[in-house]
């Protein structure tokens, strides 16, 4: 198993960061190797830019802002995303990475003379893992239609091998979580990653963090 | 009502993007609007959201002042189109990003006793005008993130009387012919906006 984590959050002491840490146990515990994208750690640049957007068809030389991120999810077979659902969606940082490295010809194929359509690029990925917490209630965010679980479970879903495995799991109204309901969502990232994996690995419960950290 | 901020995201001028901006901002202001363009690139808008501003989140009014002059000309409007394109299934980052940090509580919605509640009222007229690289159908298939966003949240934190949501999909494939009928079709939208 070769996976790739995508971190995306500003606080390393949040919630988010206990849940990158669960996951990472896992996929160590379950002999995995594994890449972190950490996006607000390294810095990551969100803006597709003007010269890039002029380049974005030109293969493979769309590729050279973004080389090492395309390595990498060229090289997983396995896909991790840990953030936080903001205005029902990714935040910027996230969705900039989405808007840079899935490019032509590394996440899909453009239209041609033989194929009509735009065809999926990443199907070595087999297994697809989303995690998030949401200031929303789920209610709220099942009548919104879930934009940022859309985005990634459908969106870049389609890209990735058929019949992958996949897995989702949301902590909701996290203004008013509690250290109870933290530790619960834990438990059921934990649940998940087991599914993820295939079987369940022994892997440490991180300690839920403070209050202060919620998110 | 008089006062629209056209929101615009894409990184080139000679883009078809930009041609729709400029229909926009070209036609509401024939119309009588008075137009204020916010072309996030051109800007040079920061999208990234950072760890000061999200610990300071819920902070009204205090939370407004990394992006003040941003919130002072949204309040300012009464109208809001955004023209962008969808890529990935949403916006640019640099829009999402936008709303990100400008739609912070107080601005765009109030939290009152955890329920959230409308604040963006002052925006009667809520437009978007974008362009998908999928087909109709894939779009559907992917339950079309960027206009739920719209069409439910945003409609919602502004209870605006109109919203006009105007898409070309499948817009890599799309002839000359197809991409001056979608021109029209914007022009006229804004000509009744």
């Amino acid at each position: 198993m070769r996976a790739l984590v995508v971190y995306c959050h500003p606080h390393n002491d949040s919630f988010n960061a206990a849940v990158r840490d669960l996951v990472l146990a896992k996929l160590d515990a379950a002999g995995a190797e594994t890449r972190v994208h950490d996006l607000y750690g390294s810095g990551f640049q969100p803006i597709l830019t003007t010269a890039e957007w002029q380049g974005y068809l030109t293969c493979p030389d769309n590729c050279g802002p973004v080389s090492q991120e395309v390595a990498d999810i060229r090289w997983c077979d396995t896909l991790v995303f840990v953030y936080p659902t903001w205005w029902y969606g990714l935040p910027a940082m996230l969705k900039g990475w989405l808007d840079r490295v899935l490019l032509p010809d590394v996440a899909f194929v453009m239209p041609d003379a033989q194929n009509k359509t735009i065809r999926p690029g990443l199907q070595h990925i087999r297994r697809l893992g989303v995690f998030t917490t949401c200031g929303a209630s789920r209610w709220l965010t099942f009548l919104v239609g879930a934009p940022g679980k859309r985005t990634l479970t459908r969106g870049v879903g389609y890209l990735l091998k058929p019949g992958k495995r996949l897995v989702f799991a949301a902590h909701y109204l996290m203004d008013s979580s509690t250290p109870e309901s933290r530790r619960k969502h834990l438990l059921r990232v934990a649940a998940k990653m087991d599914r993820l994996i295939g079987r369940a690995v022994p892997a440490p419960i991180p300690q839920p963090r403070s209050p202060q950290a919620a998110e | 009502m008089t006062r629209a901020l056209v929101v615009f995201a894409h990184p080139c001028d000679d883009s078809f993007s930009a041609a729709q901006k400029n229909v926009v901002v070209g036609t509401l202001g024939a119309k009588g609007w008075e137009v204020d363009l916010a072309d996030l690139y051109a800007e040079s808008f920061n999208p990234v959201m950072s760890a000061d501003e999200r610990r300071g989140y819920h902070t009204v009014p205090a939370n407004t002042l990394p992006v003040q002059g941003y919130v002072d000309r949204l309040r300012a409007a009464q109208a809001l189109v955004i023209v962008h394109p969808v890529w990935n299934y949403g916006p640019p980052a640099i829009l999402k990003g936008w709303y990100d940090r400008v739609f912070v509580p107080g601005v765009s919605f109030a939290l009152v006793d955890g329920q959230v509640k409308p604040a963006m009222t002052h925006i009667r007229k809520l437009g978007v005008v974008t362009t998908y690289g999928g087909t109709w159908w894939r779009t559907k298939l992917a339950g079309d993130p960027p206009r739920r966003l719209v069409s439910r949240a945003f409609r919602y934190t502004t209870q605006a009387d109109k919203l006009v949501y105007l898409a070309l999909y499948d817009m890599n494939r799309a002839d000359h012919a197809k991409r001056a009928d979608y021109l029209a079709r914007v022009q006229q939208a804004m000509e009744q906006f």
